[in-house]
């Protein structure tokens, strides 16, 4: 009896594998080649399109094939497919750090090094944020967007209030009085002075602008002011509450775009939103049309323009059977003629140049005031995250504590002992 | 004798009161979710003063919905699923029963006992080794992954085992007498007999493959593979503050369900009856 | 002249067909049972025997009919092996590995399972888990129990209270919390509403439903409203098995209706409750997409007070990708379950003895 079940097993195993040698797929037909690229959020993101045709256009052999894999969890579905074997991408989008290095952990992409001493690409114009996610010296990914965080504001609401339009040069206490003072608390006809996303970036990266702290610290009791300010304008109606966006689900362009959020910090892909949709309709231009933007407050006794700065880059899976055509693909996305396209659209490139920014604030629906246009130039970019081997965990430990200390479940100082905690235990690991 | 009487009209109306206090909780969220599937964004909270229907109802929301997102893609993927998954789900488990309660054959016991063992077992358990099975296959992405998923549980065989056991022995000796095979057997008398169990059956298959989540969740990442579940999360989560949309999406999506539910239900607690479902 | 096969043939049946006449002879007379036994197997063999080489079929009827018997099986038992069968064996063992999903498989034994005891996130998950289930199996048996004690009397509208009943139960959870999301949104959602303008609870003191300490009992009420109704049709099934009879002769000796439930319904029931107490714990176990629907907001992190042993299993796996802890973490899964079961079973093989 026992053989009949092990060889029951056998028979399946190899049944199993029949169909596994049967899911591999037939690569390039003729001289055309396929590339099958990992994106988010096709339907309303304009600059996948704007690329394929570019790229399809100027390169008459390659084909581009989209696959929309949503933007909600994004790295988690494309480390999902990329695990093992049996993937059929060729290019991958990379949005986050942690999902980037979960990827390099196993070996998912290649490193491009090889390529770009070939091809003499000149990593100096990226502005250093190539190494901050290079790893043990290796780069798994060329960046081409380079996104960092300004401050968004509806000047309508200003305007009614009588009070001054924000500055590109606030401390955080300026900044803080000045949403108090177009706050308004009155039933069904609220305003809010300020609105912070549910993300942990929204507020605990407001600790690492003075350049002393970094995300990976590992000792997070300078998070202490920050999260004081956000929950007293929480409690005192200036802005939304934590627990309540949460019950939502409220996306922040939904809140911005509703007309009742005098600030908001976001990052600068936002611009691009705003501007497409105020065009369309789909934002009732009279409750968020006119908008401007300026520099992130920062601490006293540091520099104004300070912020932190997201990139997204492209990388090569090792499963394609095109990595020649596909790295083609990537270098042309991150280069200046990539950089083109994306501005074109009012998306910030991972290459700035002086011309690529009047492309953005030359498009019609930025902005006209001298004060946005100003407000793009950037003195210190910090990463989001920088690349560490164990980030991921870090990432899971410290969002779930932010969300325990914003819904109040654990008060500040519990909440970051918990986060040193945590995390040393990750790091000792 | 009279004031048996009053008692007994008493216990009436405070049997009656109970029921629909009870029938109200059960309902009074579906009606609000109908509700605001009509009302414009700014109209779902107010409550100064609450209206059922709005003066001018928003019927666009339901024409809206199948603008903003692919929802007939959706609701495509997730009919074709509930189809094959209900149909294979019968088709193999009744068969697979119709072995197990009438049919004699050596390693029954074990069989069976291996079906057995694996209903106490939460599918959440092995889901993670399964996917990775599953991928191995090729079948991440592919809504063949969520067929093989659902469509061989040990639940139905057990269910529709339960439930021929009930029927006389003899009814398939004297086919056999007559010279009947098992297949025909199968065919032309178990299967005309199990329309209770195989309503319940369906309803249950039904419902668990219409509303899963996690499944999908797992296996289904590209936007045309998609579920209606997975769908609607989408939706909420990048329209968040369209709420009267949401609840349009919500009540399209539960519409299928309630149907195949208010067809199959008078057979419904027969069905649970005779199939031991209760113990 | 060699004798024809047909020939050969007959004779063989016929030196069987005395041995076994013989053998029938002899069992009758048999004391010993054991002994009798054997000879009864004996002669099944026998008959066997004579009939193959009665219909000269080079299978036996036994075979045929196991062969019948399996390609009934064989379509559910294939799809049952490879898609649930081995992936059970394959989560048991990669519990005592270290693995990725990519890179090569290490053995560690049981490393995973004692880094379980410091990880704060499981203790919480396990913890949330447990008193999960401890608030809904008890209320959603009385619940559903009660409602089937009611719907199994003659009312009015049964039919109509039954459907509605069941209507959570079918309904899809996605659209179903995103209502509840609305109507106990603690700022703005109709029940808080009502208990500020007619309780006049501050709005500070306004309960927040979905998250903090309440988030498990907004969780608890939640899964008694969606599955009540689906537990209520097993005891309805439940009741119509007891004979009516029983309540008559109570009724004679004069029995009230608590007593009645006391002494017929609730005992007679005793499987039924059995039953539906290892479903719902076992359900309850599994519970996931509740948690994260109700208090995981846009993104679906859960925090330390709403996680659940599911969204951890979820969690080590697809985001961490720490395949042989999340299977570990399972494994605990399992033994809750299994645990919880075998006491039903225990339980429930006393209360027959008794």
């Amino acid at each position: 009896m026992k053989k009949r079940v092990i060889s029951m097993l056998l028979m399946t195993a190899m049944v199993a594998a029949l169909f596994a040698g049967c899911g591999k797929k037939g690569s390039s037909s003729g001289d055309e080649v396929v590339l099958k690229w990992a994106i988010w959020d096709q339907a309303t993101t304009q600059y996948w399109t704007d690329i394929k045709e570019a790229y399809e256009a100027s390169h008459e052999n390659v084909k581009i094939e989209m696959v929309d894999l949503g933007s909600t969890d994004y790295m988690t579905v494309l480390a999902t497919e990329l695990s093992g074997s049996g993937t059929d991408f060729d290019v991958v989008t990379i949005k986050d750090v942690p999902g980037y290095a979960t990827l390099v952990q196993k070996n998912a992409i290649i490193s491009l090094d090889d390529y770009i001493k070939k091809d003499k690409v000149d990593l100096a114009k990226y502005a250093g944020a190539t190494d901050q996610v290079t790893v043990d010296g290796k780069l798994y990914q060329l960046p081409f967007r380079n996104d960092f965080w300004v401050v968004f504001y509806n000047k309508d609401i200003f305007d009614k209030a009588g009070v001054a339009y924000p500055t590109n040069d606030m401390t955080f206490a300026e900044y803080d009085a000045l949403a108090r003072k177009v706050t308004k608390t009155t039933f069904g006809a609220q305003v809010y002075g300020t609105h912070y996303h549910t993300w942990r970036s929204t507020v605990q990266l407001l600790g690492v602008l003075d350049g002393k702290h970094t995300i990976l610290d590992g000792e997070y009791s300078f998070l202490k002011p920050y999260y004081e300010l956000v929950l007293n304008q929480e409690k005192d109606g200036v802005c939304r509450k934590y627990t309540d966006l949460k019950t939502e689900g409220l996306h922040y362009s939904a809140a911005f775009s509703g007309g009742d959020v005098a600030m908001m910090n976001q990052g600068s892909w936002f611009i691009s939103t705003l501007i497409t949709n105020i065009k369309s309709g789909e934002y009732d231009a009279k409750l968020c049309g006119n908008w401007g933007i300026v520099k992130y407050p920062h601490a006293d006794g540091v520099e104004a323009g300070s912020t932190l700065g997201t990139i997204t880059g492209l990388a090569v899976t090792s499963a394609t059977d095109n990595a020649d055509e596909a790295w083609d693909f990537v270098k042309w996305v991150s280069g200046e003629e990539g950089a083109k396209v994306m501005a074109s659209s009012g998306n910030f490139p991972a290459i700035m140049t002086s011309d690529i920014a009047s492309i953005i604030t030359a498009i019609e629906g930025f902005p006209t005031d001298a004060a946005s246009k100003e407000a793009l130039n950037v003195s210190n970019l910090y990463l989001e995250v920088p690349y560490a081997p164990n980030v991921s965990e870090i990432n899971s430990a410290l969002d779930s504590y932010h969300g325990s200390i914003m819904t109040g479940e654990m008060s500040i100082a519990d909440g970051i002992k918990a986060m040193n905690d945590a995390v040393a235990k990750i790091l000792n690991k | 004798m009279k004031s048996a009487h009053k008692k007994a009209v008493l216990s009436k109306v405070i049997l009656y009161i109970i029921l629909i206090a009870i029938a109200l909780m059960m309902i009074v969220p579906f009606l609000w979710m109908l509700s605001a599937s009509i009302k414009s964004d700014r109209e779902v909270f107010q409550m100064n003063p609450f209206v059922w229907i709005p003066e001018v109802p928003r019927w666009k929301n339901y024409v809206n919905i199948w603008k903003k997102i692919p929802f007939g893609k959706f609701v495509g993927n997730t009919v074709y699923l509930t189809i094959v998954v209900t149909f294979l789900q019968l088709l193999t488990s009744s068969f697979a029963a119709y072995s197990f309660a009438k049919l004699n054959f050596k390693h029954k016991k074990f069989l069976f006992l291996a079906y057995i063992a694996t209903i106490a077992m939460p599918w959440q358990v092995y889901m993670v080794p399964q996917f990775i099975m599953m991928r191995s296959m090729g079948l991440n992405d592919k809504l063949l992954a969520i067929i093989c998923l659902q469509a061989f549980s040990a639940f139905g065989v057990f269910m529709m085992k339960q439930f021929y056991e009930g029927i006389p022995d003899d009814l398939c000796e004297a086919a056999r007498i007559d010279g009947m095979s098992e297949y025909k057997i199968y065919a032309k008398i178990m299967l005309p007999l199990s329309k209770p169990a195989l309503s319940t059956l369906t309803i249950f298959t039904f419902v668990a493959t219409w509303n899963d989540y996690l499944g999908p969740l797992i296996y289904l990442k590209s936007q045309e593979n998609k579920t209606i579940q997975l769908g609607l999360k989408m939706f909420i989560s990048q329209y968040s503050s369209d709420y009267g949309l949401i609840m349009a999406g919500s009540v399209l999506s539960l519409i299928p369900v309630l149907v195949v539910f208010m067809c199959l239900q008078k057979f419904f607690v027969e069905g649970v009856a005779s199939t031991g479902l209760k113990g | 002249m060699p004798k024809s096969d047909e020939v050969q043939k007959a004779e063989k049946i016929a030196s069987l067909q005395e041995r076994l006449t013989e053998l029938i002879a002899a069992v009758m007379t048999e004391e010993d049972l054991k002994l009798k036994r054997k000879m009864i197997k004996k002669i099944e063999k026998l008959n066997r025997q004579i009939e193959r080489l009665k219909s000269g079929s080079l299978l036996s009827r036994e075979t045929k009919r196991d062969l019948v018997a399996y390609s009934f099986i064989a379509p559910n038992f294939i799809g049952f092996c490879v898609f649930t069968l081995i992936p059970i064996i394959f989560a048991f063992a990669l519990a005592f590995m270290e693995w990725d999903g990519s890179n090569p498989i290490k053995l560690i034994g049981l490393d995973n399972f004692k880094n379980l005891g410091d990880d704060i996130f499981f203790k919480a998950a396990l913890k949330n888990t447990i008193i999960y289930c401890l608030g809904t199996v008890p209320l959603t048996m009385i619940a559903s129990l009660a409602l089937a004690v009611v719907l199994n009397q003659k009312v009015i509208g049964r039919g109509f209270f039954r459907t509605v009943s069941f209507f959570p139960y079918v309904a899809s959870l996605v659209a179903i919390t995103s209502v509840w999301k609305m109507l106990f949104h603690p700022s703005k959602g109709p029940v808080n509403s009502i208990l500020h303008n007619f309780f006049h609870v501050l709005p500070e003191d306004l309960p927040q439903w979905f998250s903090g300490a309440l988030v498990l009992v907004s969780m608890i009420l939640f899964s008694v409203w969606k599955y009540m109704g689906y537990y209520m049709v097993i005891y309805l099934a439940g009741l119509q098995g007891i004979s009516a009879e029983l309540y008559e002769a109570a009724s004679l000796d004069g029995a009230n209706t608590w007593k009645k439930f006391r002494y017929i319904t609730w005992p007679q029931l005793s499987s039924t409750t059995f039953f539906v107490v290892v479903m719902l714990t076992i359900n309850c176990f599994k519970v996931y997409d509740i948690a994260v629907m109700l208090a995981g907001g846009g993104s679906g992190e859960l925090t330390t007070s709403a996680t659940v042993l599911v969204y951890y299993i979820y969690q080590k796996a697809f985001i961490d990708w720490n395949l042989g802890y999340s299977s570990a973490v399972a494994m605990v899964l399992f033994a809750m379950v299994l645990l919880v079961t075998i006491i039903q079973f225990a339980g429930q093989a006393k209360k027959e003895r008794a």
